[in-house]
């Protein structure tokens, strides 16, 4: 009896954190979404959907698509250290490719704003070297922008668990494919990439619910409407103090996370069964 | 059609770093051959193999099929499929996409694909397990899965790595038979790696033994087992029993002079190379003749041991003895049992002793001969 006893003390401060610090400010947001003026209604949700539809929709687009191109990313980047012929050239990919991971997103939304903007490096190198004249130079510190900035900072994380996926898979059966004439591309979507398809799965769903959180890239490229949620939650608390309308926000951003979430619930399961 | 060189090898040598793994190869396999490449592990002989394949080249020599040279084409574009030691059967294809995925590749029509993988199955006792993934299946049923893929695609010749080493020793006993019946009925050359002597010795019409990345010796089974040419092959086919002999060539006999623990004797030369000197003696348990010292009765050309019994023990169908010669031990069969400490002799026939010119002794001097023999008795 003491012995179970000293086991719960032991996890008690743990289950303390996780109680006072994440599941009740959770359960106060969420019930703080739907209080209005101290009674429970819709209100904020409605006045949630009137004014940031577009932004909810941009978000899940810019998110979705960025995690598209992070998966088709990290893939070429793992098949080519699993697959790739030339030493040298993966050895330099393998010690490259990390770099990103280890950039704070604040950081990367300060690079890529000097980066991409209309007088920018990016459109500076193309003018130097004549592929772009100075009149069609346009800023892509838009949606586009974004989408470069999480790609860019959350491809190297997942191709790391992907190519680590990779590198663990029986290397027999990608010369057995090979054996029967099987091209490099083939090789990898349909030998190497559906032997690590949970663990590439598991990477884009971490990535996803990441950008969903992400402020300051928004915030730094993206000073325009439409724009993330993350930036209209940060703007309702700091410029109205409208908590009401936050949580709701907060609560539909929970929701986009949890789906994909779920999506990975569901395969994991099956993939037992 | 051509009974020689359709598979040939010549003068291949590979390295692994600085590491010489294939030395100077010739080999030339014809049509319809099942050959084993036997050796120990770290022999070269998986390498061999998987250079034949495709998937290493050689650092020197050439590979020839139909007198086509292959030596740098890739894998697929040479005719021949693999059977992967692991199996390397695709986790997340069924067994049916599993055999078919090689005419997938070929751009062969579905409907015909899929009378191909059908009769393969029925071929390979697979029936009704199309729809199965790799995980759901027996080792043996993985094993012809792995088969089925490689035949799939009609190859002129199978490489087998070790396909049989994964799978229990009764259930590998009834599949051996079962891939040699099948490699006659479909007529396809075979390459064999083993490491099981006895595996190499049923399945194979020729025997290639590696031994260091070189060839030590080839030939039929009989070949390689009653007549080795050196005294690696002939313990790695089962001659452990080794004692170092005196004598010296005296017309077709060879005569062997008494020592510590052994008559004078002679045995036919029988064209081996043996020159006057000491020589190392080989043979099998079985093939030795276990008397009590005082009923020897020998019965033709070969030689007699006298030592006494170590130890004795009942592996199954006979009894097996360690005895005591001198200084050595060696292994003897017989069908009674003698107690330990008594004194038997051991009569070995001359068909079963084999016989080599140590190296080390066939260059020195008559006194250093016996010098360094005190070393070895």
């Amino acid at each position: 009896m003491s012995r179970r006893l000293l086991g719960l003390l032991l996890v008690l401060p743990a289950l303390a954190v996780i109680a006072f610090l994440f599941i009740l400010p959770l359960i106060m947001s969420a019930v703080g979404a739907f209080q209005v003026e101290g009674a429970f209604g819709w209100g904020n949700f409605t006045k949630t959907f009137d004014l940031y539809t577009k932004d909810i929709i941009f978000t899940v687009v810019i998110v979705s698509l960025s995690t598209v191109l992070i998966g088709i990313a990290s893939v070429a980047i793992g098949g080519y250290l699993t697959l790739g012929e030339h030493p040298v050239a993966v050895a330099i990919l393998r010690w490259l490719y990390r770099w990103p991971m280890f950039i704070p997103f604040i950081v990367v939304g300060q690079i890529l704003r000097t980066f991409l903007a209309k007088n920018g490096m990016m459109n500076n190198t193309f003018i130097n070297l004549g592929l772009l004249t100075p009149l069609d130079a346009v800023s892509f510190l838009d949606w586009r922008g974004i989408v470069i900035a999480f790609v860019w900072k959350q491809t190297p994380f997942v191709a790391l668990l992907v190519a680590g996926a990779m590198a663990s898979i029986n290397r027999d059966t990608i010369e057995a494919a090979r054996n029967l004439g099987a091209s490099r591309l083939r090789l990898l979507v349909e030998i190497v990439v559906p032997q690590v398809a949970m663990t590439l799965t598991v990477g884009l769903i971490l990535s996803f619910v990441t950008m969903m959180s992400v402020l300051s890239v928004p915030l730094m490229i993206n000073a325009q409407s439409p724009t993330m949620l993350t930036a209209d939650i940060a703007f309702r608390v700091n410029s109205y103090g409208d908590y009401g309308v936050a949580n709701a926000l907060g609560l539909i951003s929970l929701v986009l996370a949890s789906s994909v979430a779920w999506i990975y619930l569901r395969a994991s399961l099956k993939e037992r069964a | 059609m051509e009974r020689d060189g359709f598979l040939e090898l010549r003068g291949v040598a590979s390295r692994y770093g600085a590491t010489q793994v294939l030395t100077d190869i010739d080999l030339s396999i014809a049509k319809g051959e099942f050959v084993a490449l036997l050796g120990s592990s770290g022999c070269g002989k998986t390498t061999l193999l998987r250079l034949i394949a495709g998937f290493i080249g050689p650092s020197a020599g050439e590979v020839k099929v139909r007198h086509r040279d292959v030596t740098h084409l890739p894998p697929d574009k040479r005719g021949m499929a693999l059977v992967f030691q692991s199996y390397a059967l695709w986790p997340h294809m069924t067994v049916a996409q599993n055999i078919g995925y090689g005419l997938k590749l070929k751009g062969i029509p579905r409907a015909e694909i899929a009378a191909r993988v059908a009769a393969m199955q029925s071929l390979l006792g697979l029936d009704g397990l199309e729809a199965r993934k790799p995980q759901a299946l027996s080792g043996g049923q993985r094993q012809r899965v792995a088969l089925g893929r490689a035949l799939a695609i009609d190859p002129e010749i199978l490489l087998l790595d070790e396909p049989l080493s994964n799978l229990d020793a009764r259930i590998r006993l009834t599949v051996r038979h079962e891939l040699r019946a099948l490699q006659k009925r479909l007529g396809i050359t075979a390459i064999h790696v083993t490491h099981d002597r006895e595996e190499a010795m049923v399945m194979a019409d020729r025997i290639v033994i590696l031994n260091a990345g070189r060839i030590a010796q080839q030939g039929t089974p009989e070949d390689v087992y009653n007549r080795p040419a050196s005294a690696f092959v002939a313990a790695f086919m089962g001659a452990e029993n080794v004692v170092f002999l005196n004598g010296m060539p005296q017309g077709d006999q060879f005569m062997i002079a008494a020592g510590l623990a052994n008559a004078a004797g002679n045995v036919p030369i029988a064209g081996r190379p043996l020159a006057a000197g000491r020589v190392e003696a080989r043979f099998r348990p079985e093939a030795a003749r276990l008397f009590a010292a005082d009923e020897l009765a020998v019965t033709g050309p070969g030689i007699t041991f006298r030592g006494e019994v170590a130890a004795v023990s009942y592996p199954g169908g006979h009894w097996r003895h360690v005895v005591r010669l001198g200084e050595n031990e060696i292994m003897a069969d017989a069908d009674r049992a003698f107690a330990p400490g008594a004194s038997v002799c051991v009569f070995v026939p001359a068909e079963a002793l084999f016989l080599f010119n140590s190296p080390e002794a066939a260059s020195v001097s008559p006194i250093s001969r016996a010098a360094s023999g005190k070393v070895h008795a």
